[in-house]
């Protein structure tokens, strides 16, 4: 009877957040996919059932393809360069000094921050005219100009969100530095859990801290740096305040991300239907990115 | 990222207890003969004070209706408007922009006219074409037009002036026609510092989707042909505007590439002689001290005459009860009669008898801009055209830039136009 006591007990615990999980995500996950099988536009008095059509013209849509391009550009960008930054913080901060704390706090603050609020402050360092990034680096130029005047123009600046070479690195490195902080807590997490001995017997063998970190902390590392890395492809191809606030898909499409391009398929266009497949679409390919990342880069028992 | 566990529960409690403290027996109102209408609009800039007190005036002139008028900026305000449409809490009198109109039409969310029309209060006759005829959708009118914003030529009068460039009488002589145009722009265009990169421009482009109507419609084109249905991005008449555009630019060098929307402030501040843009943006330029500039008509770059415009559109929603559609009419009726008043604010007027009034002819920019009334150009009225637009945006953008070549750019939002119109 105690067991039968204890379940309902953790039923009764469960209850809350499983209601909240079904309402808010089961069942918009399920609508969704109800949704994408209509041709749905919001003002229409009654969605009309079309299959897989919108999943058809989804495919078949350039900028679609188009977008996921320039999505997967994107997260090849952020997910190696944030998570190897993370890292190398976390490891920085897991050696014992005074005021790791602060650093914590340092580094994690970009993360706190919303996404509105990191957009407008890049928006202020890219400017063209009045941006730090252009003033600095103008401003290097202008003292390297002496030394090799062909290669360094004695002034210099770039529009960085104006340009579309330039647009999505620009926002890359925007996500790395506002990203890395969280995924540094994991890693500093992960670290802590290595073994000291393990570290020490390798020390005693006499192996660098270079090799140390090789042999030792990588390898026992590797459930964390996958859960690092899967979280981050997901949640960085779904990347959208940023070039929402940013660009807003420019210059020429070169920012158009997959969400962004849903968003102003469904809240801009009211194409409910057309959005939804969209949406569906990325899931799957995500979906079938993390699983070869699972197979990739699974401990071996 | 993903709300966490905390969040989930936060909201969960707030749900609770909304659920609990919000299911009162709910009062109903009293009944009164006094018909209380919703009205709402996006015109939060100065534009909403004039809308205020016209509102206030009818208000008082007729104590059987009671208007409140609700103001959403319009960046917010089709959302609003098409979820209240969609969902219930739609007002019962509300403003749309003409080019919005097909889309609410043909999704039958609004109140056809026709009757109301009929039954007289509003002559088909006082009214401007152009606008009337676009208010209506599939041979039914849905609206009345309260106005009509064309674009014309902003210029600097004391830049003007300084360059010589003046009638018999020494003011300012504004261009009429594309080679007036370019020789001013050219003399216009001043490096003051000789750094090579002029800090006075003849021109500017700021919104560059209507430059590009307009311009577009002098050399007798158009995004799409006549029944909306193909289109016509790809056409020697698209390519020799976007052409003429791309030559300001880079050929004749009158203009700096577009960069954002910081364009229109170097008008404001007195650094950029000429500019394109609605009679909406009169009131900024009003309130700029120091800034002396007169409004004319579109000059004629191309072989006819044509200019880019919009309107502000009065409609009500399909449910509404007789009453308040009744109510809704004599409002809307009033608006109209008092469109001098509106005008005042920045805006052209489209019924011919305020048109002819002395009172309007005194409002000099608004008097100029009223003169392209016969020809001006709406974007094609299409229920897809909100998908359209951006294509277009974006050729122009990238041939302005230097991003893509003319002709690619208008093939590539051809195509992508044509796969729009072939999915509805």
């Amino acid at each position: 009877m105690k067991s039968r006591n204890q379940t309902l007990a953790a039923a009764f615990f469960l209850l809350p957040y499983a209601t909240v999980f079904l309402v808010f995500v089961l069942a918009p996950v399920v609508y969704g996919f109800y949704i994408s099988l209509h041709k749905w536009y919001i003002l229409a008095p009654r969605p009309e059932f079309i299959g897989l059509r919108n999943y058809r013209m989804v495919l078949g849509d350039d900028l679609f393809r188009l977008a996921m391009l320039r999505t997967a550009f994107f997260v090849v960008m952020v997910v190696p360069a944030g998570n190897a930054l993370s890292l190398l913080l976390a490891v920085g901060l897991n050696q014992n000094f005074r005021g790791t704390a602060f650093y914590k706090v340092a580094y994690y603050l970009p993360v706190v921050m919303s996404v509105s609020v990191v957009a407008i402050l890049w928006r202020w360092l890219y400017s063209t005219e009045f941006g730090l990034l252009n003033h600095y680096l103008g401003q290097a130029s202008g003292a390297m100009h002496h030394v090799l005047p062909k290669v360094f123009p004695a002034s210099w600046k770039t529009e960085w969100l104006n340009n579309p070479r330039t647009a999505m690195p620009a926002i890359a490195l925007l996500s790395v530095w506002w990203g890395a902080g969280g995924n540094m807590l994991i890693y500093l997490a992960g670290l802590k859990n290595i073994p000291r001995q393990l570290l020490e017997a390798a020390e005693i063998d006499g192996a660098s801290p270079i090799k140390r970190f090789w042999a030792v902390t990588w390898p026992l590392l590797r459930p964390t740096t996958l859960f690092c890395v899967v979280m981050s492809v997901i949640s960085s191809s779904q990347v959208f305040g940023q070039t929402y606030i940013l660009t807003g898909g420019g210059p020429y499409y070169s920012t158009l991300t997959v969400i962004l391009y849903m968003y102003q398929q469904g809240f801009g266009q009211y194409q409910l239907g057309y959005a939804a497949a969209v949406g569906y679409l990325l899931f799957a390919a995500v979906l079938v990115f993390t699983l070869i990342q699972f197979r990739l880069l699974r401990v071996k028992q | 990222m993903r709300p966490s566990r905390r969040t989930y529960l936060l909201i969960w409690i707030t749900i609770c207890l909304a659920a609990v403290c919000g299911c009162g027996p709910r009062k109903t109102p009293a009944r009164s003969k006094v018909v209380t209408l919703q009205f709402w609009n996006g015109f939060s800039g100065p534009d909403g004070t004039t809308m205020e007190r016209i509102v206030r005036r009818f208000n008082s002139e007729h104590p059987d209706i009671k208007v409140r008028m609700q103001i959403i900026p319009w960046g917010t305000y089709y959302d609003k408007v098409t979820l209240g449409l969609a969902y219930g809490g739609a007002p019962d009198v509300f403003v749309l922009h003409c080019d919005a109109l097909p889309r609410y039409a043909d999704s039958s969310s609004l109140s056809g006219l026709d009757d109301l029309v009929a039954k007289g209060g509003l002559s088909e006759g006082d009214f401007m074409p152009r606008p009337w005829q676009a208010c209506h959708w599939k041979g039914k009118q849905y609206a009345i037009p309260l106005d009509c914003h064309p674009q014309g030529l902003y210029y600097n009068v004391d830049l003007f002036k300084k360059a010589g460039i003046v009638d018999e009488h020494g003011n300012a002589r504004p261009p009429a026609n594309l080679k007036e145009f370019l020789a001013d722009a050219k003399k216009l265009t001043v490096d003051t510092n000789g750094d090579g990169t002029p800090d006075q421009w003849g021109f500017v482009f700021t919104w560059l989707r209507t430059n590009y109507v307009t311009v577009l419609s002098q050399y007798g084109g158009s995004l799409l042909s006549k029944d909306s249905r193909e289109s016509t991005l790809n056409t020697p008449q698209a390519r020799a505007a976007l052409d003429l555009m791309t030559d300001f630019v880079g050929k004749y060098k009158i203009a700096p590439r577009p960069e954002g929307q910081d364009a229109w402030i170097g008008f404001q501040t007195g650094k950029v002689a000429m500019a394109l843009e609605g009679i909406y943006m009169l009131s900024s330029l009003e309130q700029q001290k120091n800034l002396h500039f007169a409004g004319a008509p579109c000059p004629m770059f191309g072989k006819q005459r044509g200019a880019w415009a919009n309107s502000h559109f009065l409609v009500m929603p399909a449910k509404l009860s007789a009453e308040k559609r009744r109510a809704g009419w004599t409002f809307i009726k009033y608006l109209s009669d008092n469109s001098l008043e509106w005008a005042k604010g920045g805006q052209v007027p489209v019924r011919k008898s305020i048109l002819a009034s002395p009172a309007f002819r005194q409002l000099p920019v608004q008097y100029e801009f009223s003169k392209q009334l016969p020809y001006v150009q709406y974007v094609p009225a299409s229920i897809s055209i909100n998908q359209v637009l951006p294509f277009a945006d974006a050729a122009v953008e990238a041939a302005l830039c230097g991003i893509k070549a003319a002709d690619e750019a208008l093939a590539e939002a051809d195509r992508r136009t044509r796969e729009v119109l072939a999915r509805e």
